[in-house]
């Protein structure tokens, strides 16, 4: 292996690094946020006792996670041109709608752990069946699926590195850039990918000082997002 | 069907033709690797469960799109040597599924009891006998609906070996859209071939499993 | 019933970690005798045959099988575990075989007999413990019983000199009880020798030799069956027998 190490030009390029990892941090934590959305709102459809609306609820579910995660970048990016969202938005867009499904099957498996007995109990005391998920059972589920959410946060840090494929400048997009700079191929690469390992560990980490997060069980759901 | 699909059918078939090879050779040698380095974790061999943990723990923090890189470009970089991107793709994929596979055939190995191990034992069967012929055949039944699972975010996963230059199907795709200009069909109908073949891999799954599942 | 011993346990001592669970026992079985091993839970009864066929190892002491030291580094475990076969409380029959590959398992991968002769002698046992018709079924579809029955086909497939057996029946519902002492009932009619741990005193009364009695780790009490049962010697053994056969 004749190949020479040169670490300073990654260390002279720190700036373009930390920007990369700013856009990684705001395009995963938009579609953290937004992801959850979509999964509380699918997730709540699929327990509603409607069999249309537990019919779509599947469907949706069904056909976003089939989609490759590049195809739904791309169809935002190119389909769906004429919006003129800006590639940030398309990236935000296309994997809050990918999770959002992943999302979804964890809400609809919260809101069936939180018991019949809760919503019926509600609906005693005269609530009506929206006020009783608002108030009494979205609460619990979000509290039992938070440890979930977390791991998917950790999933959406990886996801966003296909964003630099629709031009977003987030960390594996510098890193490109910086290797058409520098040269300095490996070091490049394994430093990026050092630095996700770090973001992704650390992320796993507050999952455990969650308090009531079942770990593993809860890490390993999002491993196949 | 639409006049541009038509027009590059060819094209577009041998991009299909790409994905559906770059998914069997990867979901093979994927599924031997993961079971062999998963045997390693679960066995604790000295040294190669450290090596292997390393390798887990490095694959599940990492990209995959930044696995492909690292394949295409660090390590030929690294060690000067030339390869395709085919052949990138396929290292990069089988080195990230096998982690995820080993994970699994560990977790499946783990959930055999103990006693039913030392029932084993207690027939005069040695622990490689126990393994293979008690173990193994139960874990590897448990673990079908994960292993697929797998199987099919691989599937979805080829999609990225386009970007490295493979002509798999979204290569095939991107490449006559660049030509035509039809975003709108080209990519719905790229999203329905993989809806087709994402649905029919896990079908198979949800059907072997039945078959073949362990009741206890 | 010959007089030569063929398990001597002499002064075992086992701990896990720092609690000690075994405590100088000492225990010597003859051919043909079927000793009952009885005692509160948590006494180590269990530990204490589990070290008898070396799936349970023991800090000093001496354990010989057949003449053979149990723990020495050199001893051959799957040969001696052949000649010494175990019934486990939950049966532990592999669930992905029938009945009859049950059986033949071990005889085709550790006596290296040939399948057929396997599963001809596997139907010969099936038939033995009354279920000839479940040569193909499957575990899950067994009952309770009928899977303990098929595990002591199990742990006599291989021609065992002894058998230990682990509280056989703890895990099965009343009426199926009855049914597996039957067959253990047999098995010691037969001439088998047999350790057995057990709650079930009117089998032990009926059936064994020998009853011991032991108590937080120690052997208090080993006595002919009709001695233990008339005048035991000490308090506990006593308090153990009364609170027992009053359920």
């Amino acid at each position: 292996m004749n190949y020479h190490f040169d670490w300073t030009p990654i260390w002279a390029a720190r700036g373009l690094i930390a920007e990369g990892l700013t856009m990684t941090t705001a395009v995963s934590a938009a579609a953290l946020a937004f992801s959850t959305l979509v999964g509380l709102v699918i997730g709540g459809a699929a327990t509603a006792d409607s069999r249309a609306m537990r019919g779509l609820a599947l469907a949706f579910t069904e056909t976003m996670r089939n989609i490759p995660l590049l195809i739904h970048m791309y169809i935002w990016y190119m389909a769906l041109a004429f919006l003129r969202l800006p590639a940030f938005t398309c990236a935000v867009l296309g994997l809050s709608f990918y999770s959002g499904a992943y999302v979804a099957e964890v809400v609809r498996a919260g809101i069936g752990a939180v018991g019949r007995g809760q919503m019926l109990a509600a609906l005693a005391t005269g609530l009506t069946r929206l006020q009783a998920m608002r108030l009494i059972v979205y609460p619990q589920a979000l509290r039992i699926i938070a440890p979930s959410l977390a791991s998917l946060f950790s999933q959406l840090i990886k996801d966003s590195s296909l964003a630099s494929v629709i031009a977003v400048a987030e960390l594996t997009y510098q890193a490109g850039a910086i290797e058409g700079q520098t040269f300095r191929t490996f070091e490049v690469y394994i430093t990026i990918s050092l630095i996700y390992l770090v973001l992704v560990t650390a992320v796993s980490q507050l999952v455990l000082l969650i308090p009531g997060s079942r770990s593993e069980a809860a890490a390993g759901r999002f491993a196949d997002a | 069907m639409p006049d541009v699909i038509l027009k590059n059918l060819p094209f577009l078939l041998h991009g299909l033709w790409m994905t559906l090879n770059l998914s069997v050779w990867s979901i093979v040698l994927g599924t031997l690797l993961g079971l062999v380095v998963g045997l390693v974790r679960f066995v604790r061999l000295p040294v190669l469960n450290t090596l292997a943990l390393v390798y887990i723990e490095f694959i599940r923090g990492t990209p995959l799109l930044v696995v492909l890189f690292i394949t295409y470009f660090a390590l030929p970089a690294l060690f000067d040597y030339h390869t395709t991107a085919y052949r990138a793709a396929i290292f990069g994929f089988v080195m990230f599924i096998g982690a995820y596979l080993a994970e699994d055939f560990r977790s499946g190995l783990r959930a055999i009891r103990p006693t039913l191990i030392q029932a084993g034992l207690a027939t005069g069967l040695t622990r490689w006998q126990v393994l293979r012929y008690i173990i193994l055949p139960q874990a590897v039944r448990r673990v079908v609906p994960s292993l697929f699972n797998q199987y099919v975010r691989l599937v979805k996963f080829t999609s990225v070996a386009s970007v490295i230059g493979v002509t798999e199907l979204t290569g095939a795709g991107l490449l006559v859209n660049a030509r035509e200009f039809h975003p709108v069909t080209i990519l719905a109908t790229l999203a329905i071939v993989y809806l087709l073949l994402c649905s029919v891999l896990s079908l198979a799954g949800r059907t072997l499993y039945a078959r073949f599942a362990v009741r206890t | 019933m010959s007089d030569e011993p063929i398990i001597v346990a002499r002064d075992l001592h086992k701990s896990y970690g720092t609690t000690p669970v075994l405590r100088g026992c000492s225990l010597s079985v003859k051919r043909g005798e079927v000793v009952v091993v009885c005692g509160p839970s948590g006494s180590g009864k269990s530990t204490l045959i589990k070290c008898i066929n070396g799936l349970e190892g023991y800090q000093s002491g001496s354990i010989r099988v057949e003449g053979v030291e149990v723990g020495a580094k050199r001893t051959d475990l799957p040969k001696l575990r052949a000649r010494v076969g175990m019934v486990f409380q939950h049966f532990e029959l592999y669930p992905h075989m029938s009945a009859l590959d049950n059986i033949a398992l071990a005889q085709v991968h550790v006596l290296k007999r040939t399948r057929a002769a396997a599963q001809e002698r596997a139907r010969n046992l099936l038939a033995r413990v009354g279920l000839e018709d479940k040569a193909d079924a499957m575990p899950a579809d067994l009952s309770g019983g009928q899977q303990q029955r098929v595990a002591i086909a199990r742990a006599l497939a291989l021609d065992p000199q002894s058998i230990l057996f682990d509280e056989p029946t703890s895990a099965l519902d009343a009426e199926m009880i009855y049914e597996v002492l039957q067959v253990m009932t047999d098995l010691a009619a037969d001439g088998m020798t047999m350790i057995v741990v057990t709650h079930e005193m009117g089998f032990a009364r009926r059936v064994a030799d020998r009853i011991v009695f032991i108590d937080a780790g120690e052997i208090v009490e080993d006595a002919p069956s009709e001695e233990f049962f008339s005048a035991p010697k000490t308090k506990r053994a006593a308090d153990f027998l009364s609170r027992i056969l009053a359920h």
